[in-house]
């Protein structure tokens, strides 16, 4: 745990700090994100009460960009989770099981690594139409894979130890030197890949939202609101620059967190 | 006229003096050799001077003439590349994997001058050191070759530029034992030959003895004491090299006296274990074929073997945490089946100890919890109170006082870890005890004062013993009898004392003159 807040370590505090302005700032604004000024359509960045101006058809930018923000953290949080239980899960029972079954187990992930992942997310948004479930169905199908590999290999590095032999002596059950010496010390490296799968999910949740399959309006997303803000970036440049600049900072501030913990842990 | 001398050297790695006052001196056709337990600071005093550690060494440092303490890079780059030699410990990964042999050689050659070897020249290298088929090795890459191998091209690598200084850091702890000797041997060989200095280092005191001149014993980064070899061996002036002498198990030491045994308690018969090969490939592993062994109540046997010679396997066969393919293990009358089928009742009956003590411990458990748990699982009905009696008994029949119940695992060094682990194999009072080469990986001291643990346990609780091990002199201070494994079978068995005086098989042989080194 020291290792996952370095104090000196700035991304972490900017992607704190992006985290808090996205909770935040919902509640204290007089705008809400789907709320229209008819008074201050395309307004410029600080006119009257919005800070960024408004986008073409009069919404608050900043509300927008607050409600963006937290709708992809929240996707990109809960896909990472259902990954890391996921994976967690297949990885440990083929790694721990061995032979046959992890054989077995292993391929399916294979298979499933193999499928044109954008192609079936794409079918299955045209068949049963756009919503957020299905945007959490498609990221889950394919990130808990890398974790479920990541983990296979742990739990077979640590089979072999000492420990684990000494504990089975010691007629502790199966699947509580699983749960008890397994699991938790491969811990550190699971959180570090959850880490890396944070950003990863932010980045295919917004390509699917520019594309227009993500999350539906007036929801928004940083996706959708850099697609916004690219089909009118001739008249206010600033409805790209916005959220576009945001996604990169949160993207990369995201991905040298994650590479700095996994360094850490392996 | 030395060729090699070091006067008041110190070292110190970011503002911290790590080595002090250290004197040596190397004669052509010598060897000297540095021993002391890990940390002592043996290896930085022989790699410092060659900048070949993040230190910097102080003092007088001359190499032939030249003063390395001072020395600008020119001058460094001349006394690495003429006239010193290196071996190191690890001959799988000094070795660059990507040359053939022949290319290694030839690169070592040119650090002399510009002058190119012919493959003749080239495959005379490698028969000086023992090589067979020299011809056909130098279009080898590393991997093809064994530990013994490799070690052999590290040393014709080494003295391919005919170096005066040779500079052996631990050269034979990696290998197997019965290997050991044999190199030692070829050192020798070489060094009357072509005149080299050798520095030689180990923390081993047994290998070094007969094949040094000089001798210094090192302590926490300072010279304890150096003399000549054998004066240092019969007539030690310092007690902790006192205690280092005694501490290693020699074959020439006296027998130790044993516990009576009883009746038998175990008795394995024509165990075998196959493994399947890696991947889709078909057919098995044996790796240990028929192998039939007898426990007695209070008794101690001995187990050894080369590495790969399925010690380890057989001894985690009895134990129940290994695989078992064919064959019966019984405990008195009763049959213990295999691995995952033993009953809790069975697994009280042996306990293992392996040989990595840090290993052995799980990374994020305090030590209390650690020897507790075959007690939770194995004894159920203890209440807590007496779970916790058990706990300090046990710790205390290891030497350790109850302050250690709330350390972590990884804040042990490996002395009191290796303690930990037999705490907790003896909490749940087993009647047998398979110990998987649970003194090799400790410096001798450490090592020596384990195996003395072991010898008052097993008196204590009558244990009987299975002692998985390479090395017979260790062996002898514990065991009756004694069992040797070659390639999965057992090709020779007796009292210990017998198979010492009388070994039959050339295993045997081999491995008793690696013990006398």
């Amino acid at each position: 745990m020291r290792a996952l807040f370095n104090r000196n370590h700035w991304p972490l505090w900017v992607v704190l700090a992006l985290v808090a302005l996205a909770l935040i700032l919902p509640a204290i604004l007089p705008w809400t994100y789907d709320q229209i000024d008819w008074d201050a359509v395309r307004a410029p960045a600080f006119s009257g009460s919005h800070v960024f101006g408004t986008d073409e058809i009069g919404r608050d930018r900043l509300a927008r960009l607050a409600a963006g923000t937290r709708v992809t953290l929240m996707v990109a949080v809960a896909a990472a989770m259902v990954s890391l239980v996921v994976g967690i899960a297949w990885g440990a029972t083929a790694g721990w099981m061995g032979g046959k079954v992890d054989e077995a187990m292993m391929r399916f992930v294979d298979a499933l690594y193999a499928l044109p992942f954008m192609f079936i997310v794409i079918l299955l948004m045209v068949i049963f139409g756009r919503s957020i479930l299905l945007v959490f169905v498609g990221i889950g199908l394919v990130e808990w894979l890398t974790m479920a590999r990541v983990v296979r290999g742990q739990v077979m590095a640590l089979k072999q130890r000492p420990f684990i032999l000494a504990a089975e002596a010691a007629g502790t059950p199966s699947i509580k030197i699983v749960l008890k010496h397994v699991l938790p010390n491969i811990a550190g490296v699971a959180l570090a890949y959850l880490m890396l799968t944070v950003p990863q999910v932010v980045m295919i949740e917004s390509f699917l939202s520019f594309l227009g399959l993500g999350v539906q309006e007036p929801l928004t997303s940083l996706g959708i609101l850099v697609k916004e803000g690219a089909d009118d970036m001739d008249m206010t440049p600033l409805g790209l620059l916005l959220p576009g600049g945001l996604l990169v900072l949160l993207l990369i501030c995201l991905t040298i967190e994650g590479e700095r913990l996994r360094d850490v842990y392996s | 006229m030395s060729v090699y001398e070091i006067r008041d050297m110190a070292i110190q790695i970011d503002g911290k003096r790590l080595v002090e006052d250290v004197n040596i001196t190397v004669e052509p056709g010598k060897c000297t050799a540095i021993i002391g337990a890990s940390g002592s600071g043996k290896s930085l005093t022989c790699l410092t001077p060659f900048g070949l550690t993040p230190g910097t060494a102080s003092g007088s440092i001359k190499l032939d003439g030249i003063e390395l303490a001072s020395a600008n890079a020119r001058e460094m780059h001349l006394a690495r590349s003429r006239y010193t030699g290196f071996v190191f410990q690890q001959p799988l990964t000094a070795l660059t994997p990507h040359l053939t042999i022949g290319k290694q050689l030839q690169e070592a050659t040119s650090q002399a001058g510009p002058q190119r070897l012919s493959r003749q020249e080239l495959a005379l290298m490698l028969e000086r050191v023992g090589l067979s088929r020299a011809d056909e090795r130098l279009d080898q890459f590393p991997h093809r070759l064994s530990g013994g191998e490799r070690q052999r091209v590290m040393i014709a690598a080494a003295i391919a530029h005919q170096p005066k200084l040779l500079i052996a850091d631990e050269p034979t702890s990696a290998l197997d034992a019965s290997l050991r000797g044999e190199i030692m041997a070829l050192l020798d060989g070489l060094r009357v030959e072509h005149g080299l200095a050798t520095l030689l280092v180990s923390h081993d005191i047994a290998s070094v003895e007969n094949h040094s001149d000089d001798l210094i014993v090192m302590d926490q980064g300072r010279v304890i004491e150096s003399g000549p070899t054998v004066d240092i061996i019969t007539n030690p002036q310092r007690d902790y090299t006192k205690r280092l002498i005694a501490a290693t198990p020699r074959l020439t030491e006296p027998a130790p006296v044993l516990p009576v045994v009883g009746d038998i308690l175990m008795e394995a018969e024509d165990t075998t274990v196959l493994f399947p090969r890696p991947g889709w490939r078909q057919g098995k592993i044996e790796a240990v074929a028929d192998a039939s062994l007898s426990v007695r109540e209070g008794e101690a046997v001995a187990i050894v073997g080369g590495s790969g010679s399925g010690k380890s396997t057989l001894g985690r066969a009895v134990a129940g945490i290994g695989p078992l393919t064919s064959g019966t293990i019984k405990w008195q009358a009763e049959l213990l089946p295999e691995r995952r089928e033993r009953s809790l009742a069975m697994r009280k009956l042996i306990q293992p100890v392996f040989q990595d003590p840090v290993a052995s411990l799980n990374p994020r458990w305090k030590v209390g919890d650690i020897v507790l748990e075959p007690l939770r699982n194995l004894s159920p009905e203890l209440s807590s109170p007496e779970r916790n009696n058990k706990l300090a008994q046990a710790l205390d029949d290891v030497g350790l006082g109850p302050e250690y119940i709330d350390r972590v695992s990884t804040s042990l060094s490996g002395g009191q870890a290796q303690r930990v682990a037999i705490a907790r194999a003896i909490i749940a009072g087993p009647k047998m005890l398979v110990l998987d080469e649970a003194t090799s990986a400790l410096d001798p001291l450490v090592g020596g004062a384990i195996l003395q643990l072991l010898a008052e346990l097993q008196r204590a609780h009558r244990l009987s013993i299975i002692f998985i091990t390479h090395d017979i002199a260790s062996a002898r201070r514990l065991c009756h009898r004694i069992v040797v494994l070659d390639a999965g079978h057992v090709v020779e068995m007796g009292a210990m004392a017998e198979v010492v005086e009388n070994p039959k098989a050339s295993v045997t042989k081999l491995l008793i003159e690696a013990s006398k080194r």
